[in-house]
């Protein structure tokens, strides 16, 4: 078949079959709905598969102005961060078939959980920034349904807030856009940047001003402070699986925004040793400490890990901030897995909520022996976040640390590490207190009480396939790790 | 994966095994068992038979697996680590054996022995990693897996002191590859055996003693040392006693391993390294032994001996650092010294565990007398103490005794080279050593009157202990302590033909080629110290013990009071405060004024320049033409009333609104009628109509 097609039925699929699952009357059988859900569920992802494998080609859709071409073409960063976009959002739809079933209105939460996909994978699969920011922004609108869900005036107002805050950075970064459209060359991504060197002459400084811009207002999204504060608000209210994709997903697209501006438009040369890298490391580093230390301090559940991701996200942009190959190298790895990890972790919170109720974490005491299986893959990815090696995240952060000592720029270069270890030993403070008290929850434990409350396999199987690939990814991460640094050669 | 597999066979093997046994637990608890005893023994024959070749020289083994965790890991086998990793499987074999009997009571015995074999595989891999890569992997595993065992029995003090040990691991951790960071980033390699001749090259010292620091306080913690040591004295107690033997005698060398590893690579015969090694050393040794005369908890005056003991290791490898190429004395001693600990710790912990698996009970007071009446428990604590006393003849004289010539041939050196303002603090150092050593023969002292010459203040408890003279541990157990037991004084006896040969074979490891001089252990020089130290023992024992730590109770009955120093618990006094309320609450005010910065500033500007509004020219009554009307009037009234204002009801934006109002319904009743009327006269007409037009 055309090519150019394969490249657009992953993104127009999934949203022409959640705007129908919109609009059809409620269906009454639950099973069909969700076999309609699966079923596109499973197409995407293979038509995903496909391009990621097969498309070389362009294309471009239509032209918004002369230069404004809405374009596709799929490079090997898209080609990772769809690939994760796909495989968790799949995990987490299976993982929702049962989970949604105490929610109302299941239709409409696939129904946007699809389109959102679609969307995601054009943000993924577009090639210059006006696309880029189209679908980012459609992303933001559409997965306020999501955040929303059960329309209590809590989950209303932090809707609310996740918008105002969301727009708050979306106009940051169009005010940066226009900007830039005077001084470069051409709207498409590059690696190494496309600015325009004979217009920027004399104008250095505005475009430092406007990088810092985009920088801040796409990190509202990815949750770096001053502007973080929507994602403690939104996360706890949204259902489980939502907040698992916007936690491990939809903050990641921030970071592919910044990648795209920082790496793409701007071009990392023109920033680094600039005070905006300096003021962009100070924002990641104060975030991932203020992140874990709020994480430390929360007794719910969701809002502690809501705060982590806070924390976590900041690692991968203090990595991109060092521009330097290997910190890099450790920042996409984290991207990886970040999302795995925290999708894990929110499963689980959800899969707690739905077996007993319990949000908060004093409530948690024994819950290892009622649900042994998922609190097993609780431990093992929180070990991965913290950092335990085999597991995952120690491989990031030793990136991420090396990265940041051979970049040697000034304080930061051994700042970094420590506040990466610092936040490290928080990250344990918060999440394994959990573990503890839910396998050894003290001898006056009444095991009596005791009820098997293992959640049906639906929900138990993506969480264990999401911990066996944060274990083998931290034990064999050479192919990934050789794949990244592919990527990220031309770009620094 | 290149090399022998036999390596990756010793350290995953377990591993595996753990596995297995779970699952087998699962469905029956005697196999299971069984299998652990089968893994274990199964590894330390393995390694015996490795041992065997690498002691004739046949057998150097190398293994390599890249891709592991991104930059691979990377075994190796030497004397040193083939010794070392023979005694971990002998005292797993030990132990595992033990605690057949040990935890018949227990509940959740599938998790101890999932975690059990889970660190021996950990031990292990630290034990033969060849790159500090690969040290640290296992030994973050080491340190999460035995966490299990310290909070086994789940109760509240067992719950917080395996916190401590939790906390101290993991800071512990962190630190270390912090220092592996600094270190990697410095010389571009973690390889042990490429260390050596990449410090050496590399300039920038400052930056090689800030990354070593940092590792040493990761070793450290994990070894105990002096101020890291908080964890040793709450865990021991409260593990079960063959955990408690397996983290004192072996967890703790692991840190003491990678101590060595840098002492002996990254600062070889480094003078300042030295000293600082030392200087911790004197600290652990003196603190650790003072702390045991004081302790009245069999199992915690054992873990406060433990501690003194590292301390004494400790100072054998600052001697190594100190003394230069000329170090044999420091080597072998300190390397003596970690074997004999192991071996030794293994038995007392052990007998320790059958006082507790009969009695429930710890405190000397309660468990004294127990061991009256038991030939074979008494030989066997007898034989650990002569050991950990460094009576002559017994394995720890020899150890002990070279490490105190090497600080005497220190001494001597630095005579001779006349730098003689350091003399003043070895010779200190010396004496403290000799004095460490006498508090060590005094709490032994203490603990066996206590345990096996004594008898129990009350007659009944008396009479049990000593009916069960039979029916105390079954033959496996007996088999485990008197086998372990045996070992000590045979290695003592013939130290020249086991404890030379063992310190040959693992010499290497710490840059010591040739054996140096043979010493004659039982020279009149070498008895000296071991003969101060005796007699410091003695005195100690009578003068102190007797007099100020046993008092006679109402009854007129002797108890030992429990002089344990509370208050000079670090832990409690600094690190829990510090760590667990002024850090978090500091830092925590900060994160949540962060946090909520832009909240209030949202807040602030809706209370200022957005304020909340209602919708604008919406009032509140009437329209816009009585409002103005009103305002006017109101404005009229105030100039002729010297500017009394009407507001309320009074007001004539109010009037006007209701008058207003009242036109408006007045308006509409009008208007309602009027309609209402034309539909009816319509109606009429129509009706009119149709009759002129058709009923007409």
């Amino acid at each position: 078949m055309n090519q150019s097609i394969m490249l657009l039925i992953p993104i127009f699929l999934p949203i022409l079959a959640g705007i129908g699952l919109l609009l059809i009357p409620e269906i009454k059988k639950r099973e069909k709905l969700l076999a309609i859900v699966a079923f596109f569920l499973f197409a995407t992802g293979a038509f995903v598969v496909n391009a990621v494998l097969n498309c070389n080609s362009e294309v471009t859709l239509f032209h918004l102005t002369k230069t404004m071409p809405i374009y596709f073409k799929i490079d090997a960063i898209g080609k990772l961060f769809v690939s994760i976009v796909s495989i968790i959002w799949i995990l987490v739809g299976i993982y929702s078939f049962v989970y949604m079933k105490h929610e109302k209105e299941e239709k409409r939460y696939f129904g946007f959980y699809l389109i959102t996909f679609g969307i995601l994978v054009g943000l993924d699969f577009s090639s210059n920034l006006v696309t880029m920011y189209f679908f980012y922004e459609c992303m933001t609108i559409l997965s306020v349904p999501l955040v929303i869900h059960n329309k209590s005036r809590e989950a209303v107002m932090a809707g609310l807030k996740y918008l105002f805050y969301s727009f708050c950075g979306a106009y940051m970064a169009l005010f940066g856009l226009f900007f830039l459209s005077k001084y470069t060359t051409t709207w498409s991504f590059v690696p190494g940047g496309v600015l325009d060197m004979a217009a920027v002459q004399g104008h250095e400084n505005l475009i430092l001003v406007v990088a810092f811009f985009m920088i801040m207002g796409f990190g509202v999204k990815a949750g770096m402070f001053p502007l973080h504060a929507w994602l403690p608000a939104a996360h706890p209210v949204a259902p489980a699986p939502a907040s698992a994709a916007l936690s491990s997903i939809i903050v990641k697209s921030g970071v592919l925004a910044i990648i795209r501006v920082v790496y793409f438009m701007i071009g990392a040369d023109f920033l680094k040793g600039s005070w905006v890298q300096y003021v962009w490391m100070s924002l990641a580093l104060l975030t991932v400490f203020i992140g874990s230390m709020l994480a430390y301090k929360e007794s719910v559940l969701k809002k502690r890990l809501a705060y982590s991701t806070v924390s976590q996200v900041s690692y991968i942009l203090f990595g991109l901030a060092l521009m330097n190959p290997i910190a890099m190298t450790g920042a996409l790895l984290h991207v990886v897995f970040h999302a795995f990890i925290k999708s894990t972790l929110f499963l689980v919170a959800g899969a707690i909520i739905y077996q007993t109720g319990r949000t908060k974490v004093e409530q948690l005491s024994g819950i290892g022996k009622e649900m042994p299986v998922t609190i097993w893959c609780f431990t093992i990815v929180s070990l991965g976040l913290i950092g335990i090696p085999p597991l995952s995240g120690f491989i990031s952060k030793w990136y991420l640390a090396i990265g940041s000592l051979q970049s040697e720029i000034m304080v930061y270069a051994w700042l970094g590490p420590v506040i990466l270890l610092v936040s490290a030993l928080l990250t344990a403070g918060y999440l394994l207190p959990i573990t503890i008290k839910g396998f050894l929850p003290g001898n006056e434990f009444d095991y009596t009480q005791v009820k098997k409350l293992e959640p049906s396999k639906l929900m138990v199987i993506p969480i264990m396939i999401l911990t066996i690939l944060t274990a083998l990814l931290g034990i064999m991460p050479n192919g990934l790790i050789q794949y990244i640094t592919q990527t990220i050669a031309p770009l620094l | 994966m290149n090399g022998s597999t036999i390596l990756f066979g010793l350290v995953f093997y377990p591993i595996i095994g753990a596995l297995v046994s779970y699952l087998i637990g699962r469905y029956h608890k005697k196999a299971r068992d069984y299998f652990a005893d089968f893994i274990t023994v199964s590894e330390l024959i393995c390694f015996l038979v490795l041992f065997y070749q690498v002691a004739k020289g046949t057998v150097i083994a190398d293994f390599n697996w890249e891709n592991f965790c991104g930059r691979g890991i990377h075994f190796s086998l030497d004397g040193f680590r083939v010794l070392y990793g023979s005694i971990a499987a002998f005292m797993w074999a030990m132990t595992t054996i033990f605690s057949k009997e040990y935890f018949t009571h227990y509940r959740n015995r599938n998790r101890y022995y999932l975690f059990n074999l889970l660190t021996l595989g950990a031990t292990v891999g630290v034990f033969l990693s060849a790159d500090l890569y690969t040290t640290f992997i296992f030994f973050e595993m080491m340190s999460f897996t035995s966490y299990v065992w310290v909070a086994q029995d789940e109760r509240k003090e067992s719950l917080r002191a395996a916190e401590t040990y939790l906390a101290v691991a993991v800071i512990g951790g962190l630190v270390m590859l912090m220092g592996i960071f600094l270190l990697y980033d410095a010389i571009g390699t973690l390889e042990m055996s490429k260390l050596l001749t990449a410090c050496a090259a590399y300039e920038n010292k400052a930056r090689l003693y800030v990354a070593g620091i940092c590792m040493l306080f990761g070793f450290g913690a994990k070894a105990g040392a002096f101020p890291l040591h908080i964890w040793l004295p709450k865990a021991h107690p409260v593990a079960p006693a063959p955990a408690s033997a397996l983290l004192s005698g072996i967890l703790t060398k692991s840190g003491v391993f990678g101590i060595l590893v840098i002492s002996c690579n990254i600062f070889l015969y480094d003078k300042t390294w030295g000293y600082l090694i030392l200087a911790l050393g004197v600290c652990t040794m003196f603190g650790g032994a003072l702390l045991a005369v004081f302790s009245i908890d069999l199992k915690r005056t054992l873990a406060c001996s433990s501690m003194s003991q590292i301390g004494f290791i400790l100072i054998g490898i600052g001697m190594q650092c100190l003394l230069g190429a000329e170090n044999a004395l420091a080597v072998r001693g300190s390397l003596l010294h970690m074997v004999n600990h192991s071996l030794i710790k293994l038995v007392l912990f052990m007998i320790a565990g059958v006082v507790y698996m009969n009695l429930h009970k710890l405190d000397l007071n309660s468990i004294r007398g127990f061991g009256r009446r038991k030939p074979l428990l008494n030989f066997a604590f007898l034989m650990g103490a002569l050991g950990i006393g460094g009576i002559p003849l017994w394995n720890g004289y020899v150890s002990k005794t070279l490490i105190h010539e090497s600080i005497v041939e220190y001494i001597l050196e630095l005579n001779g080279a006349h730098m003689v303002n350091m003399i003043p603090l070895l010779k200190a150092a010396e004496w403290i050593f000799l004095i460490s050593g006498g508090l060590t023969i005094a709490y032994m002292m203490k603990l066996y009157i206590a345990i096996f010459i004594e008898k129990n203040n009350s007659k009944e408890e008396q009479q049990r202990f000593e009916g069960m003279n039979q029916k105390y541990m079954n033959s496996q157990s007996a088999f485990a302590i008197a086998f372990s037991a045996i070992l000590l004084p045979v290695m003592g006896f013939f130290s020249k033909f086991t404890m030379n040969r063992l310190a040959d074979l693992g010499q290497g490891f710490m840059q010591l080629e040739e054996s140096g001089k043979a010493v004659n252990y039982f020279s009149l020089a070498n008895l000296k110290g071991g003969m101060i130290s005796i007699l410091i023992g003695v005195m100690v024992y009578v003068f102190i013990i007797r007099i100020c730590l046993i008092k006679k109770n109402e009854e007129g009955q002797l108890i030992y009071i429990n002089a344990w120093p509370k208050w000079l618990d670090l832990e409690e006094l600094i690190y829990r405060p510090v760590l667990l309320k002024i850090v978090p609450f500091i830092a925590g005010v900060f994160s949540r004024i962060c946090d909520s910065l832009v909240d209030w500033l949202v807040i602030f500007l809706r209370k200022t320049i957005y304020r909340d509004r209602k919708i604008p020219c919406e009032l509140p009554e009437g329209n816009i033409f009585t409002h103005i009307t009103g305002t006017i009037l109101n404005f009229i009234y105030s100039l002729f009333h010297k500017g009394e204002k009407k507001t309320g009801n009074n007001s004539y934006v109010h009037i006007a609104a209701v008058k207003r109002e009242e036109i408006q319904e007045n308006a509409m009743i009008i208007q309602r009628s009027m309609s209402f009327g034309l539909i009816m006269f319509c109606f009429g007409l129509c009706l009119t109509l149709i009759y002129l037009l058709y009923l007409k």
